[in-house]
């Protein structure tokens, strides 16, 4: 049997290209808020990531989602190979530091 | 006076602590759970002659092991059993927000539901039935609040006081109904941990079965001196995923929410009036994987036109302000003072003001840019542009996140290095602070406003929208060269993103955007362009070879024209060989906006007239009505923007708006700079030099950031790059315009 939950990832490793949360939660027939937490589901359990703030070259700035840079764009998930860990983030940025 | 533990709950964002402030007021107490760094906060309030102590539990999305935040929450919940557990729910984002309550219902948490911020829910056209969504629940109360408004707390007030009066008896259950194969492993778990006296009097046995089925880590660790649990687990598990094909942890949260869907079924409706299906109609079309990126040009193009043409009467009134009243008064001054030959006088007029008024003057451009990217940000359509480009982004090989950096990019070189952060490898970063540099920056625009009203006029704007579409195109290039023979192609994951509703954009907003970033650039002015101007003016003071004197020397033969001068044959081919437009691009690399400075100094500055005839009261009288001619011719100059774009349609010849006679626009005559550039270029000459004005080396500070985060060889090489990029280009665009007859 195939889960909600498993074809939300599945979405993810077939698209070729940029989905959004809308149209993803129309192809999986659910609401866009339900879809907003099982993505949230599978960020927890390492799966998919928040790109540009978790696990990203931002996690070492403090500013985070506050920073003027990042808060410009909206959310976005993509795949976060299995294990695969976090790389070195670079030291904190002049921007953000000012 | 009794003491009744209340906890609140929630999701981030729902609410909690608007709500635990408005309930508790000044009677607050912030300090660390034990332990840990979270901040823990507790409040008291007086009711119905209880003391309750309330506890604003961290926000969490979910009750698993996943951050300490979650552990906190749960451990609260399990050790403290507080009385009642309110769960404050944002109402406009609901099904994701059930979640932690369905958790907190497993568990066996007393519970009363606030359905927070159903204002938010109701302009979104999203109604939920209260007693339905009780009845989904259990008969969990639900009580309906708009905590920013302190609207429903005392329903919610009432609520708890009857739920600390309801015996435990009569208080609702409810369970997660599970399939069969998990029902049946999950019951002989259960029966395994009532008989372990440990646990049986510490967890809800049915509830720490269910978790570890989850494979809950933190709950795994608790149990592991338990072996016969441990063991019957792991075989529960095994079973369940044969049975299933799927891993019982995700059955179950799967499990969760299906009942959410099916709960919001039965308790939600949503309006057709619902903007996010409106904003799905216009994205059908902005995101469209053909008609998206000709949209996103034809709105640059758009927004380069309101640029370049709506903002040249005010440029032209401040140029006539500062070259005329500003410039006369202060030679006024110095001649009063016995200074007015003096080179005091020069450094003055023909350096400070000369090369800070020079920028100052596109002070209009930059706001009307700022006010249409602000808009179009606040109206949601730059993430829509952001998506469009993303699938673009990928097929040049690059990660779609490279966007933010570029578009950034448009406004300054030096954030858009540090932007490439976003990235989370290490090539792709450096790939894309690479291009950010051809991304043209916001000190560039005024140089292609300058040149492009100077020789083409009303369309200027087509020049400057080509001169970011060439920075475009330079960036594909090189990043073809850069992603398919240097670094070699990998896959670039696929995403899902999250695309706001259009919405009006907010008037505040913009203006703060537009405030901020014109401070920025005033403050800009009077300090880094300043300085510059006194250093190009002290150059051009200073005498070199034929001799001279300090201040007296002609331009030529100061040390500043000599230095030029040797390096000037070098942009020949380029069609501006002449040693003042080498001059410029050399003090460029200070900044930009240095460019136009030099510029002032070197073509007009030493030409400004230093006998004036000046009377204060006709001079601000001609000032005022300057004025508003500007604004009349702005207003004129907006309007055309929609003919002029239509008559892009071959045979289309719409007629334009002509609130000021031809004559009268003309009236004040050309700004100076733009006079003394006619005669210095030629036309095709002035492209090229924008040309390589766009693409040559960026300012000092974005090459000492993209040595910050690259080192010294990855911002050597780049200088070298750009610098042989733009002279090659430069003389592209000369030679073959003048061999095609230009």
């Amino acid at each position: 049997m195939t889960t909600t939950l498993r074809a939300v990832l599945e979405a993810f490793q077939v698209a070729e290209a940029p989905l959004s949360l809308g149209q993803l939660a129309a192809t999986l027939d659910v609401s866009p808020p339900l879809l907003e937490g099982m993505i949230e589901y599978w960020v927890r359990k390492g799966r998919l990531r928040e790109a540009g703030t978790a696990g990203s070259a931002c996690a070492a700035c403090h500013q985070g989602r506050a920073c003027p840079l990042i808060v410009k764009m909206p959310r976005r998930y993509e795949l976060a190979a299995p294990g695969e860990r976090a790389p070195e983030p670079p030291p904190p940025c002049g921007c953000c530091h000012s | 006076m009794p003491t009744v533990r209340i906890a609140l709950a929630g999701n981030p964002n729902a609410g909690k602590s608007t709500i635990f402030n408005a309930l508790t007021g000044a009677r607050q107490h912030t300090g660390n759970w034990p332990g840990k760094t979270v901040a823990k906060q507790t409040g008291r309030l007086p009711l119905n002659g209880y003391d309750l102590e309330l506890v604003d539990l961290p926000g969490t999305y979910s009750l698993s092991a996943f951050s300490a935040e979650e552990i906190i929450t749960r451990d609260y919940i399990l050790d403290e059993c507080p009385d009642v557990v309110v769960a404050i729910v944002d109402a406009s984002n609901l099904e994701r927000n059930l979640y932690l309550v369905l958790q907190l219902l497993e568990m066996g948490a007393p519970v009363i539901l606030a359905l927070n911020m159903i204002d938010v829910a109701e302009s979104r056209a999203i109604s939920i039935d209260a007693d339905r969504l009780s009845a989904a629940l259990g008969g969990v109360p639900v009580v309906r609040l708009i905590g920013s408004r302190q609207v429903g707390l005392d329903d919610l007030k009432q609520a708890i006081a009857r739920y600390i009066h309801q015996s435990e008896r009569v208080r609702p259950r409810w369970v997660l109904p599970l399939p069969e194969s998990v029902a049946a492993e999950k019951s002989r778990l259960q029966s395994l941990i009532e008989r372990e006296p440990v646990l049986a009097a510490r967890y809800d046995a049915g509830w720490l079965a269910l978790k570890l089925l989850e494979q809950d880590d933190d709950l795994l660790d608790r149990v592991a001196s338990f072996p016969i649990i441990t063991a019957a687990m792991a075989e529960a598990v095994e079973r369940i995923s044969a049975a299933t094909g799927e891993e019982p942890d995700t059955l179950i949260a799967d499990l969760r929410y299906q009942v959410i869907g099916q709960i919001a079924a039965q308790a939600v409706t949503r309006g057709r009036a619902e903007p996010t299906t409106r904003s799905d109609h216009v994205d059908s079309v902005l995101t469209h994987p053909v008609w998206g990126v000709p949209v996103f040009l034809f709105l640059m193009w758009i927004v380069f036109q309101i640029t370049a043409n709506a903002s040249a009467p005010l440029v032209d009134w401040i140029d006539g302000v500062i070259n005329g009243p500003v410039v006369n008064w202060t030679q006024i001054a110095f001649n009063a003072a016995g200074l007015g030959e003096s080179w005091l006088a020069s450094m003055v007029i023909d350096g400070a003001i000369a090369g800070v008024g020079g920028v100052l003057v596109f002070i209009p451009v930059l706001m009307a840019l700022f006010l249409v990217i602000s808009v179009l940000e606040d109206s949601g359509y730059m993430a829509r542009a952001a998506f469009v480009m993303d699938r673009f982004m990928q097929r040049l090989g690059l990660h779609g996140k490279s966007f933010l950096p570029l578009l950034v990019g448009f406004g300054c070189t030096v954030p858009a290095v540090y932007a490439t952060r976003t990235l989370e490898h290490s090539e792709d970063r450096k790939i894309t602070a690479f291009l950010t540099t051809f991304m043209s920056c916001g000190a560039r625009l005024p140089i292609y406003v300058l040149f492009g009203t100077a020789f083409f006029g009303a369309s200027s704007g087509t020049l400057v929208f080509a001169m970011y579409l060439s920075g475009i195109g330079v960036a594909v290039l090189t990043s073809l060269l850069l992603t398919r023979v240097i670094y070699r192609n990998k896959p670039v994951p696929p995403f899902v993103m999250e695309l706001p509703p259009y919405r009006l954009p907010n008037r505040h907003t913009v203006w703060l955007q537009i405030w901020t970033q014109t401070r920025d650039f005033l403050r800009r002015a009077a300090t880094l362009i300043l300085a510059a101007s006194l250093v190009i003016w002290l150059l051009l003071a200073l005498p070199v070879g034929r001799g001279g004197r300090f201040g007296e020397v002609p331009p030529h033969d100061s040390l500043f024209g000599s230095v030029s001068a040797a390096l000037a044959p070098a942009l020949a081919p380029a069609g501006f060989g002449s040693w003042q437009a080498t001059g410029a691009l050399i003090t460029g690399f200070t900044a930009k906006e240095v460019v136009i400075t030099t510029m002032n100094q070197l073509y007009v500055g030493s030409g400004a007239e230093s006998a004036p005839d000046s009377d204060l009261g006709s001079d601000l009288r001609a000032i005022a009505i300057g004025l508003g001619k500007a604004l009349v011719l702005t207003v004129q100059e907006i309007a055309n923007v929609v003919p002029r774009t239509i008559n892009l349609l071959p045979g289309v010849a719409l007629p334009e708006l002509a609130l000021v006679p031809a004559g009268a626009a003309d009236e004040a005559g050309a700004p100076q700079l733009q006079s003394a550039l006619r005669a210095a270029f030629t036309p095709l000459a002035a492209v090229a030099f924008n040309v390589f004005v766009l693409l040559y080396v960026p300012c000092v500070a974005a090459v000492s950031a993209m040595r910050h985060e690259y080192g010294t060889r990855w911002m050597l090489t780049q200088a070298a790059y750009t610098l042989a990029v733009a002279w090659l280009a430069a003389v592209l665009v000369y030679q073959g315009g003048r061999l095609l007859g230009f």
